[in-house]
């Protein structure tokens, strides 16, 4: 059986006191199997977050909201997402990212990259052609589509990724 | 994940739904009033040359 000690410091003279909240539910918290100190304020948890990202300065970190990676070409295939329940094909290099969790509103902001396999040409990841703002992107989804340089047609792309931030 | 979710576009085309976790977690995403059908992936075609030609019949279909 392991134990439990109390340390009291020799140097100090304050009393710390373990107090319980106003519940009727009985709760163990089980302590780490490592050693380490308890982390109680904001400012220490953000210290760690940067250090976990290799984030230096004093800048403010934000994740992502969403994102997803898939293959646009032959049999449609996402290869890992975030907070993304499906994606739609709605043709050729016309898709919707549907999100797990909506976004709090439409402010946030969003970016895409494609790829060819070996293909001589270049594109990017626009807004679909012709439809509404206010329907393209809402709280719940968002449709983008692949642009093919040199052609007037979308093409379908073999790696395709949007990722949100809000 | 080998179900797929399809329906009719407004504008007479096919959308496919490619689910990430699972075909139920993905039925929000159905738009609402459509009529879809959850097939297996094998009954999508993997040729996408005339993609945005694709036409479906949905008689007998379910109603989001």
């Amino acid at each position: 059986m392991s134990k439990i000690a109390l340390s009291p410091n020799s140097s100090g003279t304050g009393t710390f006191t373990i107090a319980s909240p106003n519940s009727n539910t009985n709760r163990t918290l089980t302590l780490p199997d490592e050693a380490g100190t308890v982390v109680t304020n904001a400012s220490d948890i953000e210290s760690q977050v940067k250090t976990a990202t290799n984030a230096t300065g004093s800048q403010p970190i934000y994740a992502a909201r969403a994102w997803v990676n898939f293959n646009g070409t032959g049999t449609i295939a996402i290869r890992d997402s975030g907070n993304v329940s499906s994606l739609t094909d709605n043709g050729t290099a016309d898709y919707t990212i549907n999100f797990t969790t909506a976004m709090s509103n439409i402010n946030y902001a969003w970016v895409g990259s494609l790829g060819y396999d070996s293909v001589a040409q270049e594109g990017w990841v626009s807004s679909p052609y012709n439809i509404a703002y206010s329907t393209w992107k809402t709280t719940t989804s968002l449709r983008t589509v692949g642009v093919y340089a040199n052609g007037s047609a979308n093409v379908d792309y073999i790696d395709y990724s949007i990722i949100v931030f809000g | 994940m080998d179900q797929r979710i399809i329906f009719k576009t407004a504008e007479g085309g096919v959308a496919v739904i490619i689910p990430t976790v699972s075909v139920e977690l993905a039925m929000k995403d159905i738009p609402d009033g459509v009529q879809y059908k959850v097939v297996n992936v094998s009954e999508i075609p993997s040729d996408r040359t005339f993609r945005n030609a694709w036409t479906v019949e949905t008689t007998g279909w379910e109603t989001r």
